[in-house]
């Protein structure tokens, strides 16, 4: 796979997270549901992958974790989006946007 | 302060490794569980509802390891930490010239000074070169995304399971050449 086409994959993965995380704090789990519950299913991510991802995230500190109890009682690391990251978000659904409507632009172009 | 924290956690790994990993364990282990009673809520019997969240989920070995690199590397991705970084090390370096210039070259102390300047710039090269590596490795690693593992892929390679994908118009995988599940079909 070229390196550019990784990248795009990376930041829409990213922008997915931003944007679950944007509607409030949420395990990984809860992540992953999340992501699939408001792209109708339509976005099928390997669960796993999402971690790695979370992690990059974090260090970048566009979200924040800490260890609490999930409604099941157990231990779960919860994710929340920073300031920074919600800005970060913003920036992603325009270049998303822009990007979106250019391919679109180009494919529709007789 | 994000950048506080990234640096707090990143010496903390440093400093419990072990924890690191047992806490990257506890967390995918949560989500493999949570993924099995849903399937066992969905109708599965216990045992194919926990085969079918491990499968689900990936190689977990890797995955695991990927998360406790990340938690171990520096937190370069923070522009300022970055730019603090970059103009430490550049005061340390011309310090540690200095140092090693104004000696005189004739005693035991001055070859010491010397030479623990020379380590100190060669170690700071190494955390530079360290960390330029370590960026260019999570470039390169990043096979998440919306691609599926090539393990998994060993496993999915069938033309049924990808024409099944492909007909529910679900966004799937690229393959490591890059292509879609329907190009695989008409290109293979």
């Amino acid at each position: 796979m070229s390196k550019s086409k990784a990248g795009l994959l990376q930041g829409t993965l990213d922008m997915l997270i931003l944007k679950a995380l944007s509607l409030g704090a949420l395990h990984g789990y809860g992540i992953g549901q999340r992501i699939a519950q408001i792209s109708d299913d339509a976005l099928k991510i390997e669960e796993g992958s999402l971690y790695p991802g979370l992690y990059r995230l974090e260090r970048r500190g566009w979200i924040e974790s800490e260890w609490d109890v999930s409604d099941n009682n157990q231990r779960a690391k919860f994710y929340k989006l920073t300031r920074s990251g919600r800005k970060q978000l913003i920036l992603e659904e325009q270049n998303w946007e822009r990007l979106a409507g250019a391919t679109m632009k180009a494919l529709r172009a007789s | 302060m994000s950048w506080i924290k990234a640096t707090l956690s990143f010496i903390n790994a440093r400093r419990h490794p072990d924890e690191v990993t047992r806490e990257v364990e506890t967390e995918l282990r949560f989500h493999i569980e949570m993924r099995t009673r849903a399937n066992i809520e969905r109708g599965m019997k216990p045992q194919d509802a926990q085969s079918a969240a491990v499968q689900s989920f990936g190689d977990f070995q890797r995955v695991k390891n990927s998360c406790c690199e990340i938690r171990r590397s520096l937190p370069f991705d923070s522009t300022l930490f970055k730019m603090g970084l970059h103009i430490m090390l550049a005061v340390l370096s011309g310090l540690a010239a200095l140092w090693a210039v104004n000696v005189s070259h004739h005693n035991l102390t001055g070859v010491m000074r010397q030479l623990i300047a020379i380590a100190v710039l060669a170690y700071l090269f190494i955390v530079v070169r360290r960390a330029q590596a370590q960026r260019r490795s999570d470039g390169e690693h990043m096979h998440d995304a919306l691609a599926p593992s090539t393990e998994r892929f060993r496993a999915n390679k069938s033309l049924t399971s990808d024409l099944s994908d492909a007909s529910s118009g679900k966004i799937t995988a690229y393959d490591e050449q890059g292509r879609t599940p329907v190009e695989r079909m008409f290109k293979s």
